[in-house]
């Protein structure tokens, strides 16, 4: 991959979208990007359902996640910020090689 | 310590969640389904959310979020959501994750783990009366009931428990009850035990005051043990030999409001008493109309904010894990130390000499451990050898320990046991049979690892349980603990339970423990990098990904566990909880 051919953000919140969409129901399709996930799903984004949302984004763009050193907690807990953090990630296997 | 020959409330302080408790939630909605008055309880929408909550995605129930799913749970959560009118939702993965349980022979409380009566009840129960379904072999099912029967004429928690004699009124109760409800899967079910010795052993257990002890080793009679005697004995079609007296014991148990205690002197009126007395009264064919009105009145009072219920008035109604986990992370000069102190001491009441989750309940040996941890037994010289003694009975004949008596052996309870006599300074050789022990720790393991109950998948916190108890034998290998630390060590901080991407509080909390043990190194300055990603603005969290604190036992852990990185603490208690 070069960094030319890292997807858009706006491609990757929809496919981060469609990713949850899948997990969660078709109530994220609606959802505004900055809102936040917990308060939407409530007991359903427990640290159960979030970690079911990083296996899935894993999978989805073959991007693994360090629940150290990256601050998930943070980062997954809206859609916006989810797809920012792939977008980085993918920017950075660009630049500097390597993949899953 | 109190004197536990004249139970009365424990004195002292505990730490309240103001949460509600499963079982005090079940028997709460039970006692007012026996008076047809479940409309009557407060808040029953929010009930059922806290019910459901406990729904695991395998379809089982657990005992709190995020723990796993076992029978007593589900049967618990199941049973109240259905008598509270409620739809059981998605009964198709409870009903698999049941056949989870299955042996072979009957029914265990995990997947993997031996059966025991307590659990084969709840799932029987739960399999016929919930899914409409039937158990995968009948016949097997029913031999291993039969094998329950002790020389004695009562029933054991186990075929192993029954060849050592250990009849116990709440194992015939389980067994009676299951084959009850088997009866309604094969009408034609004959009694799988001599019922007249059944019936003589049941009867022998009521004493001279009218209420009946748990069994011979009992020391006082309780409402507990006369629910389940007088329900066993209804099922079979009999009664107490002095059933007035026995009505008139249980009704002597009320307090001036009409409400029930469990023992005689004791001062709280509390609801497993409720529950204990609407259910003997029923079974002994007596009205329970003229109790309805104080019982709902005292069920009001123990329903909390968020729904469900707990034992007493929300506000009053301490646990030993809460109130030893604050213990243990508050100054030891703290004027609340031998309040708290004071309180642990006092959950240790008749019958049963371990402390209990909340008083008034059974004794449980991880809230033993975390209780003398947080030095509930050091103002009592006579402490020692009474919980020493309660361990040596309730080693299970496979030679591990269950979280109560009678339940099935798992490794973090029978680690709990262990390091319960390490605390009290008494070798474990003295106490339990250590040959029986090693064999069980043994059956955890295979060429993967070490598991929580000899079926389930290997675990980081399963290895550490089982290598700490084989150092306490004398039996550790060297380089085995490295090696597995290893093996889960999370590289930027942490150690994972299973594989070696997502750490969590606990795990390296058992993991630092252990390492300490055996003077094996742990990278400090990585641990702290990930406590710090489990600070939350209201405490500590379990995992990075936790949104919220875990409350007063993450903090504990985490506090310790801080101290320790920091110098501040040169080693800490093993305490485990799952």
């Amino acid at each position: 991959m070069t960094l030319s051919s890292v997807p858009t953000l706006d491609s990757l919140q929809r496919r981060t979208r469609t990713v949850l969409a899948g997990l969660f129901g078709p109530e994220i399709d609606d959802l505004p990007a900055d809102t936040p996930l917990p308060e939407t799903l409530g007991d359903r984004y427990d640290s159960l359902g979030a970690m079911e949302c990083v296996t899935a984004m894993e999978k989805e763009f073959g991007i693994e996640v360090d629940f150290v050193e990256h601050d998930v907690r943070y980062t997954f807990a809206q859609l916006d910020r989810i797809a920012e953090f792939v977008h980085s990630q993918l920017e950075d296997r660009a630049v500097f090689g390597g993949s899953r | 310590m109190i004197a536990r020959l004249a139970p009365h409330a424990p004195k002292g302080i505990a730490v309240t969640t103001g949460e509600a408790d499963l079982w005090c939630t079940y028997a709460a909605v039970r006692a007012a389904a026996w008076l047809d008055r479940t409309g009557d309880l407060p808040g029953r929408v929010a009930t059922i959310g806290y019910l459901s909550s406990r729904r695991n995605t395998d379809g089982g129930y657990a005992w709190s979020k995020g723990m796993a799913s076992d029978a007593w749970a589900t049967f618990y959560c199941t049973q109240a959501m259905a008598e509270l009118g409620a739809e059981i939702p998605e009964l198709d993965a409870t009903r698999g994750w049941l056949r989870e349980t299955w042996s072979g022979d009957a029914y265990a409380m995990l997947p993997g783990q031996a059966p025991d009566v307590w659990a084969t009840h709840f799932s029987v129960r739960s399999v016929v009366e919930l899914c409409g379904d039937t158990p995968p072999d009948l016949d097997r099912l029913v031999s291993w009931l039969r094998a329950l029967q002790a020389p004695d004429g009562g029933l054991g928690w186990s075929p192993e428990h029954a060849g050592a004699a250990d009849s116990d009124v709440r194992a015939c109760f389980y067994g009676v009850m299951s084959w009850r409800a088997l009866r309604t899967v094969d009408p034609e079910l004959a009694l799988p035990w001599d019922g007249p010795a059944l019936v003589r052993w049941l009867r022998d257990q009521q004493q001279a005051e009218g209420g009946f002890r748990f069994g011979p080793s009992a020391d006082i009679p309780c409402l507990w043990a006369t629910y389940r005697a007088t329900a066993a004995l209804d099922a079979l079609g009999a009664v107490p030999a002095e059933k007035q007296s026995c009505l008139d014991w249980v009704l002597d148990r009320r307090t001036a409001d009409g409400a029930f205690v469990r023992w005689a002197g004791y001062d709280v009126a509390d609801v497993w008493a409720s529950f204990c007395a609407i259910g003997s009264v029923r079974s002994l064919g007596a009205d329970t109309g003229p109790h309805a009105v104080p019982v709902l009145r005292r069920l009001h009072e123990l329903s909390c904010p968020a729904g469900g219920f707990t034992y007493r008035e929300p506000d009053q109604a301490g646990d030993a894990l809460s109130t030893a986990a604050t213990a243990l992370t508050t100054a030891a000069d703290d004027p609340r130390q031998e309040q708290w102190r004071t309180w642990l001491a006092g959950c240790r009441l008749p019958n049963e000499g371990g402390v209990m989750y909340m008083p008034a309940r059974g004794s449980e040996v991880r809230c033993t451990l975390w209780a003398l941890a947080a030095g509930a037994a050091d103002a009592d010289p006579a402490a020692p050898a009474g919980i020493a003694d309660w361990l040596a009975d309730l080693q299970n004949p496979d030679g591990g320990f269950g979280y109560w008596e009678g339940r099935g052996s798992d490794l973090v309870s029978t680690a709990a046991a262990v390091e319960a006599l390490r605390l009290l300074g008494i070798p474990v050789s003295d106490v339990l049979d250590t040959t029986r022990l090693a064999e069980f720790v043994l059956g955890c393991r295979d060429e993967q690892g070490h598991r929580h109950v000899p079926g389930a998948p290997p675990t980081l916190r399963a290895g550490l349980q089982a290598l700490r108890i084989r150092e306490e034998l004398g039996q550790a290998t060297a380089g085995e603990l490295a090696a597995l630390l290893e093996r889960h060590r999370v590289s930027s901080g942490g150690f994972a339970n299973v594989g070696s991407r997502m750490p969590d509080l606990l795990s390296t909390y058992e993991a630092v423990v252990t390492a300490d043990r055996q003077g094996i190194f742990v990278d400090f300055a990585r641990l702290t990098v990930f406590l710090d990603r489990l600070v939350r603005p209201e405490g500590i969290g379990w995992t990075p990904l936790a949104p919220t604190g875990g409350g007063a036992l993450a903090d504990c852990l985490g506090s310790l566990l801080r101290e320790r990185i920091e110098g501040r603490r040169a080693d800490l208690p093993a305490l485990t909880l799952s």
